[in-house]
C-alpha cells in the first residue's frame, strides 16, 4: 500500500466542504467509505456463502432502514431513549460498516455495570478484607461512567473511555493474580484445589471483569455512525498497529473470536466450580458446563474459518446468549427458594447463586454474536 | 470381647432387626453410609490429627488401673451400655484400656459432684457394687449373666435405684455412676473413626474444611444416606428408654459441644 | 469428578520444628523477653485468657513492664491442638473442682479454658453485646443489681473491639442498641437455615451470619473461616479470634512476658494494704515469686474467686479483698438450655461454626410475662460426641436406643435458649476441704435457681421448641443445661456489696485489680465474651492513664472515666470495614 487508506480516506472528506454534513443518505455514507464494499442491502463479499445469518441481516436490514429512513426526515433533536433505541436497531449494520462505537460504548457501560455489581457483593462476601478489593468497584463505576459518556462525546470516547477500561483490564488482572495468591494462603493451599478453588476467591472472576473493559478499549477505536466525515479522529492519530488499523476499518472478526472464545473458556470454568460446589443439584446446572467448550470451540475455529465464523459461531454464541439470560432467571428462583425469600433479599443475593454470574456467560455469548456479525480482516 | 464362662445363649437374639423382626447379621460397617470411610481421607489431616486419631485405632493401651475382675466386668457392662453386637467381631471398637487409660493418668472433667467421689474412687465402688448386684441376683459374676439380666441392673441404676445393698449405693447416687460410666463409653466409642463412618459424621476437618454446607449436602468423599429398615432387638432392654421424671437436675452434661 | 485420595504432593505434613506457629500462616517470630526471678515488673497480670490477654497487651504498648502468669500452655496450633473432639481435652480446666447445690453446674469440658487464650480459646464465638437495659436492670425491672457503669461507657470499646477481634455480622443488628459490624455475615449451615425457617415461619426476626468473632474474609496474615466445625475444640486456621492469635502477640513484640505453666497460688500483701507479688507454682512444681507494682486477677469466674479466697491473711481472715464478703458470691451461669428437632432431610449440623444464627427478640422484659428479663435464641451444632450425651439426657438414651439415635445424628438440629439468670448470694465459689497436687485449695462451686430462673427457662424453652416445630421437626426432645459462667467479683458503688469498683480495682487494695468475667454484676443473656474483652480494653485505659497514683502508696483513687485509647490497638485492626448501619 503506497498510501496508508487512512489518510486517502481524510482528503477526500478535506476535499469536500468543510461544514457539517447531517443529512447524507445511507447510500451516500456508505460510497464515501472505501472500506466498505458493497451496497446497503447486506455483504456483497462472493467469497462468503449466503447463509442464515446473512439471509437474516439482509432482512433487518431491510426492515430496520426502512423505518429508520422515515424516521430520519424530522428534524431536531432526540431524546436519548431514542437515540439508543435507534442504535439498538441499527447496530448490527453499524458493526459491518465498522461504525459501531457509540452502540460498543453503551455495550461496554452495561457489561462495566453487570461486573462492578458483581465484584460488589462478591467481595462484600470477603468482607473487603483486603483494602485492594475495593478497587475494582471504583474501577468498573467509573469505567461505566466514562464509557456511558463516551456513547455521547466522541473525545472522551478516544481518550477517557479506554484509559478507565484499560485500567479495568489491568485490575483484573491484578485481581487475578490476588486470587491466585489467596488460594494459596488458604489451609492447604493449592495442595487441594478441589476444595480451595471452590469455597477460595473465584480464581477466573477478575479476568471476566475485563469483559466491560476489553469493549471499552476496542470502542475507543472505532469509528462513529453519528460522524460520516471521520473528523473525530485527531490529525495526528496514526495506526501504529495492525489490529487497531483492522478495528478502525471494524474489520477484526477473527481477533474478537479469539476473544470470545477466551471469555466463555473463563465463564465455563467458573460456572464448572460453582456447580460443583452445588453438587449439580438441578440438571440445568449442567448445560453451561456443556455449552461454554461449545462456544470456545466454535470461537477458535471462526479463528480459522470464515465459514465458521458465520455459521458455527453465530449459532453456539446464541445458545450461550440464551443459557445464560435462562441462568439468570434459575438463579433469582434460587435466591427466592433460600430460608427467608425475599424477605432477607440481601442476605439470599449474597448467599445464593451469583445473580449476575449467568448474565456474565452471556456476555461471552454476545461478544461472539458481535464476532459473527463484522468483517473478517483482511488478508494481507 | 465374649466370655468363655457365659453360658451358651443364641447370640441372634442380641442383633437388630429388620421390619419384619428377622435378625439383621453383623456388619463391618453398620449405620446408613456404606462404604464411608473417614479413615480414607486421613492424607487430608493435619499431622497432629492424624497421629492423634490412627493411635486410637492402631494402639490398644495396657490395663493400668483397673484390677481383677473389674476389666470383664466392665467389658461386659460396656457392651451392655453402648451394645456392638450388630458389628462384625473384627470391628468391634475397643471401650475398656481407654477408660483405664483416662483414670490412670488422671485426667477428665476434673471436677466432680459433691456426692460423687473422684472417679477412679467412684469406678471401684461402683463396679464393686454392681458385682454385689449380680451376686445377689443368680450367684454369678456379672459377666457371666445373660444380657437380659445385664440390662435389668443396668437400667435399675439409670433409674436412681441402688441395685444392690452396697456401700457404693451409699457413698454415691446411684444414677451419678451410671452416667459416669455412659458417658465414658460414648466418648471412646464416638471418638473411634469406625463410629464416625457409622454415624456419617465427616471426622477430622483440617486443613481441608467442607465446601456444601447446606441442607446436608455431601461432600465429594463423603456418602449419601441410604437408610434400611433397623430396630434395636426386640427384647434388650435397652430398646426402649425413656428419660426419668424428676431427675432433670442429676443429667449434667457439661457445657461441652455448645454456645 | 475423581476423589482424590491425598492432596498434591501427598499427606499433609507437621510443619518444621523450632517455629512457634499460631496458625497455618501466622508465627510468632518476637523473640520473648524474660524479666530476672528479682525484677519487680509494673503489672502483674494473673490468667492470660479474654481478659489478660487483651490487658497484657495494651499495657506493654503503653511501656509498661507487664508480667502474664498462665496456668496452662503457651500454644503452638499447628502442633498441640488436633481437630478432634476427644482429642482437644487439654484446652479446657480440668483441674479438680467440685460442684454442688440443688442444679449443680457441670464444669470441666467448654467451661473454663487453660492456656493462653483461656476461653477464648474454645468459644463458640458468638459476640452479641449487651443491652442498655443490662446495665440498670434494678432500676428498670426491679431484679438483679445495677452496674457501676453504663451501656455508653462501654459502648465505645465494643465498637473498638468489634474492630480488633474482628467480628462479623449482619449489616443491622437490630436489638439493644442497633449496629451493624466490620466484617459481613457467614454463609449458614444446617442449623443457622432451621433457625431462618422456623423464626420466618413465626415472625421473629433473625440475625443472620453473626455478629461472631470469626473471620468472613481473611485479615492479616489469618485465613477466612473454613467452616469446619471444630471452633470449641480449637481454631486451628486462626478464622475464630482468641487473644492467642489476636492481642498476645502484639503484647510479646511490645516487651511483654507470658509465662506459661505458672499457677498462681498466693497473692502476697504487705502490712501497708499494698500488694507486693504473686506466688506461683512453675512447671516443676518449684515455687517462685513475681514481685509486682499492681497485681491484675483475670482468672475467670471460679479462678479469680479461688485465688483470692486462697490468699487470706490477718488482714483479710476471708479472702483478700474480701471485706465485703462478695468474694466468691453472686456467681453466674445462664440457662442454656438445648432444644433438639429430627427432620426427615439430613441437616449434617457437623460443618460451618456452630455458631452462625441468633435472634434477641425476647430479650428484654416483657411485662406480659410472668417473669423478669428475657433469653436469646442461638444456633448450636454438637460434635459425636456432645450430641451423644445429649440423647442421653434429653431422651434417657442409653444402649439400643442410643445407637439408633446416633446412626440418625444427621438428622439432627439443634437450638439453644441463652437465658438471664439473675444473681443470688447464695451461688457461690468456696474452698473446699482438699487441695490440687499443687497443695492449693480447691474450688467448690453451689449453684441453685429462683423462681425467676425457672418462669423464665420454662417459658424460653417452650419458645424454642415452638421454632423447632416451626421448622418442620418431626421430634423435639429438650436437654436441661447452663452455658457460662460469670460473677465471683462484682463491680459495683458500694463496698459493702460488691467487690471492685467501675475500673475493677478492689475497694480494699489500692494496687489490686479484678479484670474478667468476674466483675458482671449481671450477666444478661448476651454471650459474655465481647463485653469481658471490652472491659478488659476499658480496665487498662484506666491503669495506663492512672497507673502513676496506682504505684504510689497512699495516693487518692480517681473515679473519673478516662478518654478511650484508640492508638493502642493490635497492628491489624483497621478501617471502618464493610458497608452497615448505625456504624
Amino acid at each position: 500500500m503506497a498510501r496508508h487508506p487512512i489518510h486517502a480516506r481524510r482528503s477526500a472528506a478535506a476535499s469536500t466542504s468543510g461544514a457539517r454534513e447531517t443529512r447524507l443518505t445511507s447510500a451516500q455514507r456508505y460510497r464515501d467509505c472505501p472500506s466498505w464494499r458493497g451496497g446497503a442491502a447486506g455483504l456483497t463479499d462472493q467469497r462468503v456463502s449466503r447463509s442464515i445469518l446473512d439471509r437474516a441481516l439482509a432482512l433487518l436490514d431491510r426492515s430496520s432502514i426502512v423505518w429508520l429512513a422515515r424516521r430520519r426526515e424530522r428534524r431536531g433533536r432526540e431524546h436519548w431513549p431514542l437515540a439508543v433505541l435507534k442504535e439498538g436497531l441499527l447496530f448490527p449494520q453499524h458493526v459491518r460498516e465498522g461504525r459501531a462505537q457509540r452502540s460498543l460504548a453503551l455495550i461496554a457501560g452495561m457489561s462495566s455495570l453487570l461486573g462492578g455489581a458483581e465484584v460488589a457483593y462478591e467481595h462484600y462476601r470477603g468482607s473487603y478484607g483486603q483494602r485492594i478489593m475495593y478497587t475494582p468497584i471504583a474501577l468498573s463505576a467509573l469505567a461505566c461512567g466514562a464509557s456511558l459518556w463516551g456513547a455521547r462525546d466522541p473525545s472522551v470516547a478516544r481518550t477517557l473511555m479506554p484509559a478507565l477500561s484499560g485500567l479495568l483490564i489491568a485490575d483484573g488482572v491484578v485481581g487475578f493474580v490476588f486470587h491466585v495468591r489467596g488460594v494459596a494462603r488458604k489451609p492447604g493451599g493449592w495442595r487441594i484445589p478441589a476444595v480451595n478453588v471452590t469455597t477460595g476467591p473465584p480464581v477466573f472472576a477478575p479476568l471476566l471483569l475485563g469483559i466491560g473493559g476489553y469493549l471499552g478499549i476496542i470502542a475507543a477505536f472505532m469509528r462513529r455512525a453519528d460522524d460520516p466525515g471521520d473528523r473525530s479522529f485527531p490529525r495526528r492519530f496514526r495506526p501504529r498497529w495492525r489490529w487497531s488499523y483492522d478495528v478502525r476499518e471494524g474489520q477484526f472478526q477473527k481477533h474478537m473470536a479469539g476473544a470470545t472464545s477466551f471469555a466463555a473458556l473463563l465463564s465455563g470454568l467458573e460456572a464448572l466450580y460453582s456447580h460443583y460446589k452445588n453438587n449439580f443439584r438441578y440438571k440445568a446446572q449442567w448445560t453451561p458446563i456443556v455449552t461454554a467448550p461449545l462456544l470456545a470451540a466454535s470461537a477458535l475455529w471462526a479463528v480459522k474459518s470464515r465459514r465458521a465464523a458465520r455459521t458455527a459461531l453465530p449459532a453456539t454464541a446464541l445458545l450461550a446468549a440464551a443459557n445464560g439470560a435462562i441462568g439468570f432467571l434459575y438463579h433469582a428462583r434460587g435466591v427466592k427458594r433460600r430460608p427467608g425469600g425475599l424477605g432477607r433479599l440481601g442476605y439470599n443475593i449474597l448467599y445464593g447463586p451469583p445473580i449476575f454470574a449467568p448474565l456474565l456467560f452471556s456476555a461471552a455469548g454476545f461478544l461472539g454474536l458481535l464476532a459473527s456479525v463484522m468483517r473478517r480482516e483482511a488478508r494481507a | 470381647m465374649s466370655n468363655p464362662e457365659r453360658p451358651a445363649a443364641d447370640p441372634r437374639e442380641l442383633w437388630p432387626v429388620d421390619s419384619e423382626g428377622h435378625p439383621l447379621p453383623p456388619k463391618i460397617q453398620p449405620g446408613y453410609y456404606p462404604g464411608f470411610s473417614t479413615l480414607s481421607q486421613q492424607a487430608f489431616w493435619d499431622e497432629a490429627t492424624r497421629r492423634e486419631v490412627l493411635r486410637r485405632v492402631e494402639s490398644l493401651p495396657h490395663i493400668r488401673f483397673f484390677q481383677g475382675d473389674e476389666v470383664p466386668l466392665l467389658e461386659a457392662a460396656s457392651a451392655r451400655l453402648l451394645p456392638q453386637d450388630d458389628r462384625a467381631e473384627a470391628r468391634r471398637i475397643p471401650i475398656v484400656p481407654w477408660i483405664d487409660e483416662r483414670l490412670y493418668e488422671g485426667k477428665g472433667d476434673g471436677f466432680r459432684f459433691e456426692d460423687m467421689p473422684p472417679d477412679g474412687e467412684a469406678y471401684r465402688l461402683g463396679l464393686a457394687g454392681i458385682a454385689a448386684a449380680a451376686q445377689a441376683r443368680r450367684g454369678q459374676p456379672f459377666q457371666q449373666l445373660p444380657a437380659a439380666d445385664q440390662d435389668d441392673i443396668l437400667k435399675q441404676l439409670h433409674h436412681g435405684k441402688a441395685p444392690s445393698e452396697h456401700e457404693a449405693w451409699r457413698r454415691m447416687p446411684a444414677h451419678k455412676f451410671f452416667l459416669l460410666m455412659l458417658h465414658d463409653v460414648c466418648k471412646v466409642y464416638y471418638a473411634h473413626p469406625w463410629a464416625w463412618d457409622e454415624i456419617g459424621f465427616g471426622g477430622p476437618a483440617y486443613p481441608r474444611g467442607y465446601m456444601r454446607l447446606e441442607r446436608g449436602q455431601r461432600e465429594p468423599w463423603e456418602v449419601d444416606e441410604r437408610r434400611y429398615a433397623w430396630a434395636p432387638p426386640p427384647a434388650a432392654g435397652s430398646a426402649e428408654t425413656e428419660r426419668v421424671a424428676g431427675q432433670d437436675d442429676l443429667y449434667g452434661t457439661s457445657q461441652g459441644g455448645t454456645h | 469428578m475423581t476423589k482424590p485420595k491425598s492432596p498434591i504432593g501427598g499427606p499433609f505434613q507437621a510443619p518444621e520444628p523450632g517455629v512457634h506457629r499460631l496458625g497455618p500462616m501466622q508465627v510468632l517470630d518476637a523473640p520473648m523477653r524474660r524479666f530476672s526471678p528479682d525484677d519487680q515488673v509494673d503489672y502483674c497480670v494473673v490468667g492470660v485468657g479474654a481478659a489478660g490477654g487483651v490487658l497484657v497487651q495494651r499495657l506493654s504498648r503503653a511501656g509498661f513492664r507487664v508480667v502474664g502468669l498462665e496456668a496452662g500452655p503457651f500454644w503452638d496450633t499447628e502442633r498441640d491442638w488436633v481437630s478432634d473432639e476427644k482429642g482437644s481435652h487439654q484446652l479446657y480446666w480440668t483441674e479438680p473442682r467440685v460442684t454442688g447445690g440443688s442444679h449443680p453446674l457441670s464444669l470441666g469440658e467448654n467451661n473454663s479454658g487453660r492456656g493462653v487464650g483461656g476461653g477464648s480459646v474454645h468459644w463458640a464465638a458468638f459476640t452479641p453485646r449487651l443491652h442498655p437495659s443490662d446495665f440498670r436492670t434494678q432500676s428498670q425491672d426491679g431484679v438483679g443489681v445495677d452496674w457501676p457503669i453504663a451501656y455508653d461507657d462501654l459502648k465505645p470499646y465494643y465498637e473498638l473491639l468489634e474492630r480488633e477481634m474482628p467480628v462479623s455480622g449482619p449489616a443491622y443488628f437490630p436489638w439493644g442498641d442497633p449496629h451493624g459490624y466490620t466484617f459481613g455475615p457467614h454463609p449458614m449451615g444446617g442449623v443457622g437455615d432451621l433457625l431462618i425457617r422456623g423464626c420466618t415461619k413465626l415472625g421473629i426476626r433473625v440475625s443472620i451470619g453473626g455478629p461472631v468473632a470469626i473471620l468472613a474474609g481473611s485479615r492479616g496474615n489469618r485465613p477466612h473461616c473454613i467452616y469446619r466445625g471444630f471452633c470449641i475444640q480449637g481454631c486451628k486456621v486462626g478464622a475464630k479470634q482468641s487473644t492467642l492469635i489476636s492481642h498476645v502477640p502484639d503484647a510479646i513484640a511490645h516487651g511483654a512476658e507470658v509465662r506459661a505453666h505458672a499457677m498462681a497460688s498466693r497473692i502476697e500483701i504487705d502490712a501497708e494494704n499494698r500488694v507486693t507479688g504473686v506466688r506461683y507454682v512453675d512447671h516443676q512444681g518449684t515455687e517462685r515469686f513475681q514481685r509486682a507494682r499492681a497485681v491484675i486477677v483475670s482468672g475467670y469466674a471460679i479462678e479469680t474467686p479461688r485465688l483470692l479466697l486462697n490468699s487470706a491473711c490477718p488482714a483479710y481472715p476471708s479472702g483478700l479483698a474480701n471485706s465485703s464478703g462478695m468474694v466468691g458470691r453472686c456467681l453466674m451461669a445462664q440457662a442454656g438450655n438445648v432444644i433438639l428437632g429430627r427432620f426427615s432431610e439430613l441437616v449434617r449440623m457437623y460443618k460451618a461454626p456452630p455458631a452462625h444464627c441468633m435472634t434477641e427478640e425476647f430479650y428484654e422484659t416483657d411485662p406480659q410475662r410472668d417473669f423478669a428479663r428475657g433469653f436469646a435464641i442461638q444456633s448450636v451444632a454438637p460434635l459425636p460426641i456432645a450430641f451423644a450425651k445429649q440423647m442421653i439426657a434429653s431422651k434417657g438414651s442409653w444402649g439400643w436406643a442410643l445407637r439408633r439415635e446416633m446412626m440418625d445424628y444427621n438428622h439432627w438440629g439443634t437450638i439453644a435458649v441463652l437465658g438471664e439468670l439473675l444473681p443470688n448470694p447464695d451461688n457461690r465459689v468456696t474452698l473446699a476441704d482438699e487441695t490440687d497436687h499443687r497443695g492449693i485449695r480447691v474450688a467448690k462451686v453451689t449453684f441453685g435457681l429462683c423462681d425467676n430462673d425457672k418462669k423464665l427457662i420454662a417459658f424460653a424453652r417452650k419458645k424454642v421448641e415452638d421454632v423447632m416445630w416451626a421448622a418442620g421437626a418431626e421430634e423435639v426432645v429438650q436437654e436441661s443445661r447452663f452455658a457460662h459462667l460469670v460473677g465471683g467479683a462484682r463491680m459495683g458503688v458500694d463496698p459493702r456489696t460488691s467487690v471492685t469498683d467501675a475500673f475493677g480495682r478492689t475497694h480494699d487494695v489500692d494496687n489490686l485489680f479484678v479484670c474478667d468475667g468476674s466483675l458482671f454484676p449481671t450477666q444478661g443473656s448476651a454471650n459474655p465474651g465481647l463485653t469481658i474483652q471490652s472491659l478488659a480494653a476499658r480496665a487498662a485505659d484506666y491503669l495506663i492513664d492512672q497507673s502513676a497514683a496506682i504505684f504510689r502508696r497512699g495516693a487518692p483513687r480517681s473515679r473519673e472515666k478516662v478518654a478511650i485509647r484508640t492508638d493502642l490497638s493490635p497492628p491489624d485492626t483497621w478501617g471502618p470495614g464493610v458497608p452497615r448501619l448505625g456504624g
